[in-house]
């Protein structure tokens, strides 16, 4: 009983504290004798957990003066934290440099990634002092900067710095929800440097990169197809085979991805496993090509909207399956990954808002907030619309890219068969089981036997052990056959011969 | 100067009379083409080896490989990319 009294009091204070905030905020901007106007406002709708109105004074107060003092820091890492670092994205750069403030420095340095002119973008992130909140996207956004200006060396420090950060952060964090997010940003960081070194060809420590990266992890089964592509390189292509088959598991359904098919074919491929190469393409063409025209019928239908994508996320499961059990787990997909989250986590915020203040009493400033949450509502909708849709495209491209790739695979195939009857030669074996002396393995890599079964302890650690059937011997020909029959002849006249010869001598 | 025309007149007169008729004592030419001719195919000779009737031979040449540049990852450049932009 006593619990619930307290939780009552502790919701109704929350709730007073907020409506005071709001109260004093509207008094502020009725009052016309008050200096710094925008930044005090800014103060006591962030206090009232009113973010999204609080976006126009904040910018305002940016504008206006020329520098920012230490509070008013913190409340723009609130809003950064809550509304996303785009909300800072149409302040002129003038105005962003003017202030020596980490988290507009961040703004600008992310603004910079945006435009692709990395150079600059590592120049404004550099001045984000290392004891900053903002340092793992930071370092995340400097690595990136320089791997893709080709500048591995110094990309690899960022990521690890990066590394480091996001783990004290994951440590330092009390909230669920923020543990969570660092925990992905710290394994990002890691795929980031497996991928520098898959790069730079260094690919035993690529490998040591992505095993670090825990099975229970969100990002563990897109990191399967990126190890497989180690492998492949290393030309290991049982363990290949191995990874990729654990898309097959019931529970990673939701995780399909068009490139396992095409490395699979590949593997096959090289392992002159032809059959088996032309059973994917087959497979690929037969799966892929309803999705790929069930996801383009509600493309074109629906390209110019700015808000249906959106919307599609919310239709129940039941909705989605009708559509196309595709659409269904691509949405599934989609739901799941960060930018989503995060995004629609701002958006509920804001719905909240807005909601709040839709029930106040509207005098010009309750207007004035509503106005504001309504339009940074429609500009959430719009961005996580454009996101879902440019997804779905993005994947619909893959899939007809891929399919073209799998087309030359075939057309190798049926070049290399053709060119084999024309030396009258064959492969060396049929397709056959596959045996252990063709696994591969080091001292630290584990080793489970595919035999149609799923074991989780045992996801992602799959190898075949198929033999390269890349050996050509000579093919028996008719004449080869004729030559066969008549050294037999003549080895049985030859033993009629000696036995006949015996036989006289006997006698 | 009459004398000298008649003259001239009866000599071109004899030499075209002489020449007609030397024309028409030329003999026909009868042109006659052989009827029946026989080829003893068993006889002939032809220089050079025999290739049996029914071999099926195909000139041996160098065979055409066709360029196969299968996709390969080469880098994660747009992924990193697009880590980045939907960090937040």
């Amino acid at each position: 009983m006593k619990k619930i009294i307290i939780k009552i009091l502790l919701i109704f204070s929350i709730c007073t504290g907020a409506f005071g905030s709001l109260e004093k905020a509207r008094q502020l901007y009725n009052d016309p004798k008050v200096e710094r106007k925008n930044e005090k406002i800014t103060y006591e709708l962030i206090m009232g957990d009113y973010y999204f109105s609080a976006i126009p004074f904040a910018i305002k107060h940016i504008n206006s003066t020329q520098k920012i003092n230490p509070e008013f820091e913190k409340a723009l890492k609130a809003l950064v934290v809550k509304a996303g670092p785009e909300i800072f994205f149409d302040v002129s750069t003038e105005v962003l440099v003017r202030h020596d403030s980490p988290t507009l420095y961040f703004v600008l340095g992310l603004r910079y990634f945006h435009e692709k002119n990395y150079a600059q973008a590592i120049k404004y992130l550099e001045k984000v002092p290392d004891n900053n909140y903002l340092q793992p996207e930071v370092r995340l956004t400097k690595g990136a900067s320089y791997s893709l200006l080709g500048n591995s060396d110094a990309g690899y420090t960022e990521y690890k710095k990066c590394y480091t950060y996001a783990d004290s952060a994951v440590s330092s964090s009390a909230n669920d929800k923020i543990k969570r997010y660092y925990a992905i940003l710290k394994e990002t960081c890691l795929i980031h440097v497996a991928r520098l070194k898959f790069t730079s060809q260094e690919y035993d420590k690529s490998i040591e990169a992505y095993d670090e990266i825990d099975k229970t992890s969100y990002k563990w089964p897109y990191v399967l197809l990126e190890k497989a592509w180690v492998k492949f390189k290393q030309q290991d292509y049982n363990r290949t085979l191995g990874l990729l088959v654990t898309y097959k598991y019931p529970l990673l359904e939701s995780y399909f991805m068009p490139e396992s098919e095409l490395l699979t074919a590949l593997s096959y491929h090289k392992l002159c496993l032809w059959e088996d190469a032309l059973s994917v393409v087959d497979q690929y063409y037969k799966i892929y090509k309803p999705r790929s025209e069930a996801l383009a019928s509600v493309l074109i239908k629906n390209k110019t909207s700015d808000n249906y994508f959106f919307y599609l996320t919310h239709e129940s499961t039941q909705m989605l399956e009708a559509k196309h059990p595709f659409i269904k787990s691509l949405i599934t997909q989609i739901k799941k990954t960060v930018k989503y989250n995060v995004e629609y986590g701002a958006y509920k915020i804001a719905m909240k808002e807005a909601t709040l203040l839709k029930k106040m009493n509207r005098d010009d400033f309750i207007r004035i907030l509503i106005e504001e949450t309504d339009s940074q509502i429609n500009s959430k909708i719009k961005s996580l619309n454009w996101y879902i849709k440019e997804y779905m495209y993005e994947f619909i491209n893959k899939i007809n890219g891929l399919s073209f790739q799998l087309f030359k695979i075939r057309i190798d195939i049926m070049s290399k068969k053709r060119d084999l009857i024309y030396k009258g030669t064959q492969l060396i074996a049929e397709r056959g089981r596959g045996d252990l002396k063709h696994v591969k393995r080091t001292v630290d890599e584990q080793f489970w036997e595919f035999t149609g079964e799923f074991w989780a302890d045992e996801l992602g650690d799959y190898s075949f052990g198929l033999k390269s059937n890349c050996e050509e011997v000579k093919q028996r020909t008719f004449e080869d056959v004729k030559q066969e029959i008549l050294e037999e002849e003549k080895s049985q006249m030859k033993k009629k011969e000696d036995e006949g010869s015996k036989g006289a001598k006997n006698d | 100067m009459t004398k000298t025309i008649v003259t001239i007149f009866l000599f071109t007169l004899f030499t075209t009379s002489f020449q007609a008729l030397a024309e028409n004592k030329k003999e026909k030419v009868v042109v006659e083409y052989k009827k029946y001719e026989r080829f003893d195919l068993g006889n002939l000779e032809i220089q050079g080896s025999v290739i049996a009737p029914g071999d099926v031979s195909v000139k041996e040449r160098e065979r055409r490989v066709l360029e196969t540049d299968f996709y390969e990852k080469k880098d994660y450049f747009p992924d990193i990319r697009r880590d980045v932009l939907n960090l937040k």
